[in-house]
């Protein structure tokens, strides 16, 4: 059987975004619309809007390097809303059958790595307020990304000695800082990163020109420097 | 008297949320005994966290001391964050 088309307005409340920018979208190319034969309008399938919408990483990296408009089933705006959020996915690897050893790991690193985003930036955010949270139950993927003022900025006003991102990514996942001075501060990092040393769950993690991997069993931590340069945190757990 | 955290939430990860707790635990703690420990039941708590943690466990532990009591359970993110918390405030936990 054909599989029915969706007009643009039902595509827009399915991804969440605006008609505008499904028309945006068809035009450069990012998600093309169907046309029936000598018609305008245009129709999707729901298949390809799963497909498009499957793509956690290519969605949370355009929209930290282009601020492009976010299907709001990913965009959390404050950290109300990302809670709620995550109590879903925890429901939802619950109802997957994930087991109780790792269940509770997995959504507690994308608590503190969401978190961080949002004690970290509030009043502070360069432009979007929010983060990006995406999961695949299939493919036990959990993408968060922010465009905030990444690691660097927001460690150098305690640590001012800190130049590059680098050093700023391997002083956040490794020391703790219990001054707490002069503002509260998390050491969330520092608890992703013994979780994932213990259980198999992998991360990466990008913030400025520096990215970190992660994975069980090694606590070396590759740092190393990426061509570009990500706006915000942007974060990938895989269990 | 025993805390059962489970009726803070099964998901205790932030630290607004800890803070929020700690803070509607005050008009409790005024009625608690010189001589009386503080127990905290994480059964039913599926997932915990460091920041959650240190806004309800720390202030709990400076100012309770050993009259605080943990109850011990399996839960991995449970245990990691009580370890960490241990850490960063170069203190220990009274586990019962």
């Amino acid at each position: 059987m054909e599989e029915k088309l969706l007009n643009i307005a039902e595509a827009a409340e399915i991804l969440g975004v605006s008609l505008d920018t499904l028309r945006r979208w068809d035009k450069n190319g990012k998600l093309v619309a169907i046309r029936k034969e000598g018609g305008v309008h245009r129709y999707y399938r729901q298949s390809d809007l799963d497909l498009f919408a499957s793509d956690l990483i290519k969605i949370a990296r355009e929209w930290t390097t282009e601020g492009s408009e976010l299907p709001s089933m990913f965009y959390c705006e404050n950290s109300a809303v990302f809670q709620t959020r995550l109590v879903k996915m925890q429901n939802a690897m619950a109802g997957s059958g994930l087991s109780e050893n790792i269940l509770p790991l997995v959504v507690a690193v994308a608590g503190e790595v969401g978190n961080n985003s949002f004690d970290h930036n509030l009043g502070k955010w360069p432009d979007i307020p929010g983060v990006f949270f995406g999961y695949d139950i299939s493919k036990r993927q959990v993408v968060l990304a922010d465009r905030g003022l990444g690691i660097l900025s927001t460690l150098s006003r305690v640590r001012p000695e800190l130049k590059t991102h680098v050093d700023a990514l391997r002083v956040a996942f490794t020391e703790i800082v219990s001054g707490r001075a002069p503002e509260e501060r998390g050491n969330g990092l520092k608890f992703v990163r013994r979780v994932i040393f213990e259980n198999p769950i992998s991360l990466f993690f990008r913030s400025g020109d520096a990215e970190l991997r992660l994975k069980k069993d090694n606590n070396e931590l590759f740092i190393t420097r990426s061509q570009s340069v990500t706006r915000g945190c942007f974060t990938i757990i895989e269990y | 008297m025993r805390i059962e955290l489970k009726k803070f939430g099964t998901t205790l990860i932030s630290r607004q949320s800890g803070k929020e707790a700690f803070s509607a635990f005050q008009s409790t703690i005024v009625g608690i005994a010189k001589d009386e420990n503080v127990e905290i039941d994480f059964d039913g708590v599926v997932t915990f966290s460091p920041s959650w943690g240190d806004e309800f466990l720390t202030p709990l532990l400076n100012q309770f001391g050993d009259r605080l009591v943990l109850f011990p359970t399996n839960n991995p993110s449970v245990k990691i964050t009580i370890k960490l918390l241990e850490d960063i405030n170069k203190r220990q936990f009274k586990i019962n």
